[in-house]
């Protein structure tokens, strides 16, 4: 059975163009554009992995996460922004919390096998 | 069937039709010489039979003549003119059986004479013997007793017989000779066309064979394409797929690259200091909104003007006062950065506002392309001076 992906984007493009590699890469993605529907989503389908920007239009997307983790602790998150942060101040940050942080200027194909990378099952 | 294969077996087919109808043709001839040789040898033995039946008649007739001269019966006459009459018969018919037959016609002629030569001595005799002339019947014996009439007969019967024998011969010969000729061209003929008929078949399983070879290759070949057309289709697929990844990666690409250019603008829009963008020659291509918000100008009235235009060093020193030692020129040529220079921007409204200048060159893999400029308000810019 295919990994279920949660995406949460404000841009429409963006989420058109991640669903359309992720699902020709075989897995199920859901993509939503607001705190609101991710929340619903991670309750009815119990995603395998959370995709989240970090501006969410009226939401901030690291409390959208802490909402998330707090619904599903073993869900692997990635931050996908294009938001300037400093990467290695975005570790620092991130990483402790569980969190991947990939910026969006990065090619999908990274993208991609960072997201097969936290789908490998465990061990 | 291939054309020249068709052609080349009904080719043959018309010879073997061909030596059928002579063959057929030759034994009907044949047959008909049987039957008409059969003919002959019933005619000749038929010849034969009447001379034959002729000397016999002629001898029965000569004893009934004797006895009547003997006796002088009328019985006995009646019965030696009877002999003489069946005698006539035989000699009739012999010579209808020979009328076409020129060498037995001459036999059977000089039978005939010299029968008619004996018929006429007996008839004289038995006239003689009627008026009992016994004189006259005796010389008559007398004379034909030293006679070889009877002898001549019946040697011209037999060579009559014999040359009959002789002709059956012959026939028997030719018959001979046309059966073996018959025998020989209807084998030959049979032989030929079974050879032709061997010929045939060689030819269809030839043209089989090869059409089997042929269906053979062909599928080989029909395969081969499949398979070809398969791993062909699989090629494009798969590069298919490769375009639509390279173009979704362009476009997420494009799409992160529109991104960061639209963080980099909010960013230099977001700064408070006044920023200009220059080219090597000092013209300006590009300002932030806070230089267009503190000098009240336009950005058409900026771009692609020289800086001089709206920058000064001091109120009697313009920027190109120095020429080619000015600070600023000599920073972007040199590729050195130039901090806290005191100038002066000039507002659209005449006003000279003090501001501190600082240039960073731009580079372009180790060239200088241009230059940013950084202005900043001073406490001074509050209160500024008339240009």
């Amino acid at each position: 059975m295919s990994k279920t992906i949660l995406h949460i984007d404000d841009e429409e493009e963006i989420r058109h163009m991640l669903a359309d590699m992720l699902g020709a890469s075989g897995y199920r993605v859901l993509s939503v554009g607001s705190r609101l529907e991710a929340i619903r989503v991670v309750e009815r389908d119990k995603p395998d992995l959370i995709i989240a920007d970090l501006q969410l239009g009226e939401a901030d997307g690291l409390d959208t996460i802490e909402s998330l983790r707090s619904l599903m602790p073993a869900t692997p998150v990635m931050l996908l922004t294009g938001v300037l942060i400093d990467p290695v101040v975005a570790r620092e940050l991130l990483e402790p919390k569980g969190i991947v942080y990939l910026e969006k200027t990065q090619p999908m194909a990274r993208i991609l096998d960072e997201v097969r990378r936290l789908l490998q099952p465990a061990g | 069937m291939k054309d020249h294969t068709l052609r080349r077996v009904y080719g043959l087919f018309l010879v073997i039709f061909a030596i059928l109808a002579v063959i057929a043709a030759y034994a009907l001839r044949s047959l008909n010489r049987s039957v008409a040789s059969t003919d002959w040898v019933n005619h000749a033995n038929a010849v034969i039979y009447e001379a034959e039946g002729t000397f016999a008649s002629l001898q029965a007739a000569e004893g009934a003549l004797r006895t009547y001269l003997l006796t002088g019966d009328a019985r006995d006459r009646t019965s030696s003119s009877e002999a003489y009459a069946l005698l006539d018969e035989h000699l009739e018919t012999l010579k209808a059986l020979t009328r076409d037959e020129a060498a037995a016609q001459a036999h059977v002629e000089r039978i005939e004479a010299l029968l008619r030569a004996r018929v006429g001595f007996a008839e004289r005799v038995e006239t003689a013997r009627a008026a009992s002339q016994t004189a006259s019947v005796q010389a008559l014996l007398g004379e034909d007793a030293g006679s070889t009439a009877v002898g001549e007969i019946s040697r011209e019967i037999e060579r009559l017989v014999a040359l009959q024998a002789t002709l059956l011969t012959e026939r028997d010969r030719q018959a001979f000779l046309q059966a073996s000729t018959t025998r020989w061209v209807v084998g030959t003929g049979v032989a030929v066309n079974l050879v032709l008929f061997g010929v045939v078949a060689w030819i269809i399983r030839d043209d089989l064979q090869t059409r089997k070879k042929l269906a053979a290759t062909l599928q080989a070949s029909n395969e081969l394409l499949e398979v070809k057309v398969k791993e062909r289709t699989a090629e494009l697929a798969a590069t298919n797929s490769q375009l639509v990844a390279e173009n979704r990666e362009r476009r997420w690409a494009n799409q992160a690259l529109e991104h960061q250019l639209r963080y980099n603008q909010l960013i230099v829009d977001s700064v408070h200091d006044l920023v200009f963008v220059l080219t090597r020659a000092l013209k300006v291509t590009r300002v932030n909104p806070a230089t267009l918000r503190v000098s009240g100008r336009e950005q058409a009235e900026l771009l692609g003007r020289s800086l001089g235009t709206v920058l000064r060093w001091n109120a009697t020193t313009p920027l190109d006062s120095f020429g080619a030692n000015d600070p600023l020129a000599a920073s972007l040529r040199d590729g050195r950065e130039l901090r806290g220079q005191p100038a002066e921007l000039l507002a659209r409204d005449g006003r000279a506002i003090a501001v501190i200048l600082s240039c960073v060159p731009l580079r372009d893999r180790d060239k200088v392309v241009g230059g940013v400029i950084t202005l900043q308000l001073t406490p001074a810019s509050s209160t500024p001076s008339a240009a």
